[in-house]
């Protein structure tokens, strides 16, 4: 059965298309939420003037916009390369 | 013009309407979560989906190449098959439409193909291994893959932000969405209008106007693009309420996991060449960010009512096109069937878009 299915599915394609997709999707969403976390508490740092805490969390966002900013080029290369 | 280039400008006219049936019935798989969490106002949402699926449908050919070798015998199709196959398709989108379920307009193609091939040249005409493996199995697959993705994301997502004021993180995630969004509405150009230049490929070859194997010519990617990109532009507008309300209730963080899973999902399927359903990716992905916060919060009857429309897609759509075959052929094997089949196909469009503005479609707000 399992050979059957073997021969008629591509399964490397397709584990891999699972393992991409998983990675891709739940990734993209997990560097975002790091983004925003890191904004939205240098805005909160800065507020309170504590300043290198502030500097901290402004680098964790920046670090992670650029990542999300990276993951989405990578995306549209995949998409391009076929 | 000879009567079988009459029918082959039959066939492309009918592969184009479908294209553009796809965009109308399919925007709402693209901009629906961007509307219902406010991201972006309806219009531009849609105007926004109309280029980003024009600009997606010229960069990969893998699902095309599919759509066009895998899944039919390319020795025993004429242009009639194609034509037949067409109206099944696009008939199962327009009722799907009236009743407002998201149901996937690549298997509505697929079927309606498969049923006019079976019904006009038996079993030998359908390739059943690579409906299997190239259709069915990753259509299993990848909606699962979605609602995971989605649900696990969520969960990570509050994790992550959940302590923050809540207005920040909202601004974030619908920025975020204007990017997640605008990601998918390339892939499902890139995914959905391939599908119809793989139909129209099959026609060309079948009328022996292109070699079997050939890339689309550029004629066909420009058309299949506008045409597509026309159908989204215009707005399924039934279909994004559902999608976009009836599912679950959404936050710009759900919305923006939902995004990013089927994104990922389609855009890893198009570069392996499964023909998979955006829908059903979408769907899979909304139903995942809403389990994840909380199980209730997923309306089961409305997702019950979808994966119905899912179930009864490829069996409804061949079955119509089985008998737009049929139909065709009463009239011999000349231009005269399509061009009557073509003609009670517009009557019913009209009289179900008619009957649906005087029951009172919704509208953009």
């Amino acid at each position: 059965m399992s050979l059957l299915a073997g021969s008629i599915v591509d399964s490397k394609a397709l584990l891999q298309t699972v393992g991409y997709s998983l990675l891709a999707g739940i990734g993209v969403t997990f560097i975002f939420s790091i983004a925003i976390f890191g904004f939205a508490r240098f805005v909160e740092m800065g507020r309170a003037g504590r300043s290198p805490s502030a500097v901290a969390f402004g680098g964790l966002a920046l670090f992670a916009f650029a990542a999300f900013a990276a993951a989405i080029v990578l995306g549209i290369i995949v998409m391009t390369s076929k | 013009m000879s009567e079988a280039d009459l029918i082959l400008a039959i066939v492309v006219a009918t592969a184009l309407a479908f294209d553009f049936t796809n965009g109308f019935h399919d925007t709402a798989n693209v901009v629906a979560t961007s509307i219902s969490t406010r991201a972006m106002p309806p219009r531009i949402a849609v105007t926004y989906a109309a280029v980003l699926n024009f600009a997606g449908a010229f960069i990969s050919l893998a699902v095309a190449a599919t759509v066009a070798s895998d899944v039919v015998e390319a020795n025993v199709i004429t242009p009639t098959i194609v034509f037949a196959g067409l109206v099944g398709a696009i008939t199962w989108n327009l009722v799907t439409w009236y009743f407002g379920l998201p149901s996937s307009s690549s298997h509505a193609l697929i079927g309606g193909v498969v049923g006019a091939s079976f019904a006009a040249g038996g079993a030998d005409a359908v390739i059943g291994d690579g409906i299997l493996g190239k259709v069915l199995i990753p259509a299993l697959v990848a909606p699962v893959v979605a609602f995971i993705a989605g649900g696990v994301a969520i969960l990570i997502c509050y994790r992550v932000v959940g302590r923050e004021r809540p207005g920040p993180v909202t601004r974030g995630f619908r920025l975020g969405q204007v990017v997640s969004g605008g990601l998918l509405a390339l892939a499902h150009g890139t995914n959905d209008a391939q599908k119809t230049m793989g139909v129209i490929v099959l026609a060309l070859v079948a009328n022996g106007s292109l070699e079997a194997g050939s890339d689309p010519p550029t004629w066909v990617i420009v058309s299949a693009a506008s045409a597509i990109a026309l159908g989204t532009y215009s707005g399924g507008w039934r279909i994004i309420k559902t999608m976009g309300t009836r599912i679950i209730k959404m936050d710009a963080a759900q919305g923006f996991s939902a995004q990013g899973a089927g994104a990922a999902v389609i855009l890893a399927s198009s570069h392996f060449g499964f023909p998979l359903s955006t829908t059903q990716v979408i769907s899979g992905g909304i139903m995942g960010a809403g389990a994840g916060k909380r199980v209730s919060a997923v309306r089961w009857g409305v997702a019950g009512n979808i994966v119905a429309a899912w179930v009864l897609t490829l069996p409804c759509a061949a079955a119509v096109g089985a008998m737009a075959y049929g139909i065709t052929r009463i009239f011999g094997t000349g231009a005269v069937g399509p061009i009557v089949v073509s003609a009670i196909g517009l009557g019913l469009t009209a009289f179900a878009f008619a009957r649906r503005i005087r029951q009172g479609a919704p509208v953009p707000a």
